[in-house]
């Protein structure tokens, strides 16, 4: 499995929202990884999260890589899975962190 | 990036005093690191399993690019704690704090990878050019 975390604000991303964005995550990560994500879903509790000091819109996804990535073959995996993200948490483009890490040492 | 995650026992923060810890926490990472506060996160917890609270009543993770020097991180670490203990009466030997480093390169936020340290003011006024460009043909 592809260990995979999503960081949301409670209250911002619905039912629906979260099974689609599971789905979609999961789905990058087999096409990426080869195995589905094993998806950490940690919701910030209300009035709990903060970006540039204000009430925060933001999400967080971190999906840990099964190889070394070089920058050449990482950013496009951004740029995917933030799109993914922004088309189905519904955020704009300040509001979603993607963040893919090489597999721990 | 950076993220700071703040767990602590439930009711040892006040909830009224989080925003303003959100504020002393955000200027702290930007006085000593000298970035914007654009990016950065605070997200509190209670009783949260992720950092393990262990013996203490409040830990501070912050998952920072690398980059930092190791007198920078431990400034940022003496100065939260001391935030932390001034915003919620937990005493200083209650509070722990640590910073992860995470390459700028693995980090992509507004649509572009996050850059190295020192490449902020740069970075950000391109970013911004790019979202306004992007505003306009909306």
């Amino acid at each position: 499995m592809t260990d995979c975390t999503c960081m949301v604000q409670q209250g911002q991303i619905s039912a629906e929202q979260q099974a689609t964005l599971c789905t979609a995550t999961s789905d990058f990560a087999q096409k990426h990884f080869g195995t589905p994500a094993n998806i950490n879903w940690v919701e910030v509790p209300e009035g709990s999260g903060f970006t540039a000091a204000k009430p925060s819109t933001s999400v967080i996804v971190s999906v840990r890589a099964d190889r070394s990535l070089s920058p050449s073959e990482r950013v496009p995996l951004l740029h995917e899975l933030e799109g993914i993200w922004r088309k189905h948490a519904g955020r704009g483009p300040d509001e979603v962190v993607s963040v893919i890490t090489d597999p721990a040492q | 990036m950076p993220l700071y995650i703040v767990n602590s026992k439930a009711g040892a923060i006040p909830e009224a005093a989080k925003a303003e810890l959100a504020n002393d926490l955000t200027r702290i990472h930007c006085e000593v690191t000298d970035a914007p506060p654009t990016f950065v996160h605070v997200f509190f917890f209670d009783d949260a399993p992720m950092p393990p609270l262990g013996d203490k009543t409040a830990m501070v993770y912050g998952q920072i690019r690398h980059g930092r020097t190791e007198a920078q991180k431990a400034q940022i670490c003496a100065e939260m704690s001391a935030a932390v203990a001034d915003r919620s009466g937990i005493s200083k030997a209650g509070i722990q704090t640590f910073t992860t480093d995470t390459p700028a390169s693995w980090v992509m936020e507004g649509g572009d990878v996050l850059p190295e340290p020192g490449e902020e003011a740069a970075w950000l006024a391109a970013h911004e050019a790019k979202m306004a460009t992007q505003r306009a043909d909306a």
